[in-house]
């Protein structure tokens, strides 16, 4: 996911995070399990944290939650602001708030920073009790479903009774989709976009890429680095490439086209910085390092690759099965990572099990990254989604 | 209620009677979801519709239906014989790029297959042609000919001769009147303003 994705300027002088269909300001929290979690791989952690947010109140029957899942380099910081300092808002800041699409003055609004990950929950850059270091490479294996499962032990601390809807893009979309599928009788909805049910061999060469650019950076040291180095140059280089597979040749054409850097040198024989597009790469691979831990990135683009709906359950019919949950799955014309074909698929072997699932897709110019697109026609859909409850008297309308 | 309104819902009536309650539906070219809602509601059927318009998804899914953007025979393709108990081609044929091979599709996917259009052999649009001697506009063909989707305006004898070529056994039909009401079993193809048909292979 990219963190760039652009919102719209302020138009007064309030501050954006006093606008009235803004959460505002918002402070993460951490939950601790202190009870033994066992990972698919076997392998056990005495306990976890996960980092997280919530917006909007938790109603008395307990049932209006809506579980948001953040991708690989996303975060549980996805609306409000944390100062008023803060430059950008969370990730998904123009889909949710007050009067928003995801309704916040409506639905109690959770979301977690994925157990693996590296913005305050448990992950390879987590301190190890029995050595006093971070673990490194000798963190447990982590799946999609050890996330999920994760996310189910915070769910249940908070007392949510019943989910109103999974919400995710990317490989959020496989946790929202995972969730209904491990625990049926919770999950009413599952919005899921610009996802998969298994990845193609090319988005797994894709992430092989970028694992090879970390752990052949010398300071990768087999995954054994302080917290403030590691493979800076790796890390960079995997967030440069990966980010070229969020867009789309039609929209880096538009964002940059051929154009110069005005600072680039004028002589055209060097290798120093010419094209913007250069700049910009380099630009959000060294920001990504700033934020994100080597390590973590490693784990949870393995856990990506091993995602697969159809070989862990026989077929994708029997891994939906048993979902109660109606789907709706979200596919963009121009995602070439995640492409629309994917995204029909799980729709219709959602269909075949006999499940209420519907499939949408959004012609876009901008990619994998197009679920996070200011879109009014993506808004109404996903209010629709959501905010039907039970079906309106009927209407001979044409 | 306009006349159009009005006729549309004679319309969902007669399909809605061919259809066996707490089955399950699929509708080709299902638009907002008006006619699946309406089974929803007085057949609770369980229903998926097709369409290739990304607003009238979202139409179908405020309504709490499933609905699939996408090519109809694509979409077909992807289930097995007789997965559907009954598909429905309401007012759709006469838009499809070929639909002999949409219809022998839903035959495949449906136990059963109802198909309604407006027959194009109606006296008042043979006359409509005959006078004017331009491309039908009224109520029902609303557009101009260079604002219209494809169409291939079929008739009642038309289609029944399909049904022949292709033995597909028809299991009922039910000929309107110009009205779109009053049952008009005489002469149909020249007396009929719009035709029903349950279908089966």
């Amino acid at each position: 996911m990219t963190d760039d994705v652009e919102t719209a300027p302020a138009t007064s002088a309030t501050p954006r995070y006093l606008a009235p269909n803004d959460v505002g300001l918002v402070t993460p929290r951490d939950f601790v399990c202190t009870q033994p979690f066992t990972f698919k791989s076997g392998q056990i952690l005495p306990g976890f944290t996960l980092r997280y947010e919530t917006y909007g109140r938790l109603n008395a029957t307990r049932d209006n939650a809506v579980v948001i899942c953040h991708a690989l380099s996303g975060d549980h910081h996805c609306a409000g602001w944390h100062s008023p300092e803060d430059r950008k808002p969370g990730w998904w800041n123009n889909l949710i708030g007050p009067g928003k699409a995801v309704d916040t003055s409506r639905f109690f609004v959770i979301c977690a920073n994925v157990l693996g990950g590296c913005q305050g929950s448990t992950g390879p850059s987590s301190v190890n009790p029995e050595t006093g270091r971070p673990y490194g490479v000798l963190f447990p294996f982590v799946t999609i479903r050890d996330m999920v499962r994760a996310q189910k032990l915070l769910l249940d601390h908070l007392g949510v009774a019943e989910v109103h809807a999974t919400i995710g893009g990317s490989m959020g979309g496989m946790l929202a989709l995972l969730f209904a599928i491990e625990y049926p009788h919770l999950v009413r909805r599952v919005l899921a976009m610009a996802t998969t049910g298994r990845e193609s061999a090319q988005a797994i060469a894709f992430n092989e890429v970028g694992r090879q650019a970390i752990m052949q950076d010398p300071a990768w040291n087999r995954g054994d680095y302080p917290r403030d180095g590691g493979p800076r140059v790796g890390l960079a280089i995997a967030r440069m490439m990966a980010h070229i597979t969020y867009l789309s040749d039609a929209s880096m054409d538009r964002k940059f086209g051929r154009r110069k850097k005005e600072t680039a040198h004028q002589d055209a024989y060097t290798f120093d910085i010419q094209f913007e597009v250069e700049s910009y790469l380099r630009h959000q691979g060294q920001s990504f390092i700033n934020r994100f831990d080597a390590n973590s990135y490693l784990y949870i683009t393995r856990a990506l690759d091993q995602f697969d709906l159809a070989q862990a359950y026989g077929s994708l019919e029997r891994a939906f099965s048993g979902v109660e949950a109606e789907t709706l799955v979200v596919g963009f014309t121009s995602d070439w990572l995640f492409p629309p074909e994917q995204n029909r698929q799980l729709a219709l072997a959602l269909l075949r099990a006999g499940k209420r699932a519907s499939y949408a897709e959004l012609a876009t110019d901008l990619g994998h990254d197009s679920f996070l697109l200011e879109s009014e026609e993506l808004y109404a859909l996903v209010r629709g989604f959501l905010e039907r409850d039970q079906p309106y008297a009927f209407a001979y309308e044409i | 209620m306009s006349r159009l309104v009005e006729k549309r819902t004679v319309d969902m009536q007669i399909i809605g009677d061919w259809v066996e309650p707490g089955t399950r539906v699929l509708d080709l070219g299902c638009g907002q979801g008006a006619l699946l809602d309406y089974l929803v509601q007085t057949k609770q059927v369980a229903a998926v519709g097709v369409d290739l318009d990304f607003t009238r998804i979202t139409a179908c899914v405020r309504r709490g239906l499933s609905a699939y953007q996408g090519d109809m025979t694509e979409f077909m393709r992807a289930f097995p014989a007789k997965h559907f108990d009954r598909v429905i081609c309401s007012r759709t044929v006469h838009e499809l790029a070929d639909p002999a091979a949409v219809i022998l599709e839903a035959l495949r996917v449906g136990r059963a297959l109802t198909v309604g259009f407006v027959n194009h052999g109606f006296w008042k649009n043979r006359l409509n042609t005959l006078l004017q001697g331009r491309k039908i506009r009224n109520e029902v063909y609303t557009t101009d000919w260079y604002e219209s989707r494809p169409a291939n305006p079929v008739t009642i004898a038309d289609f029944e001769s399909f049904c022949a070529t292709k033995e597909i056994r028809i299991a009922r039909r039910a000929h309107l009147a110009g009205n779109w009401r009053t049952p008009c079993p005489t002469a149909p193809n020249l007396l009929a303003g719009y035709a029903l048909y349950d279908l089966a292979k």
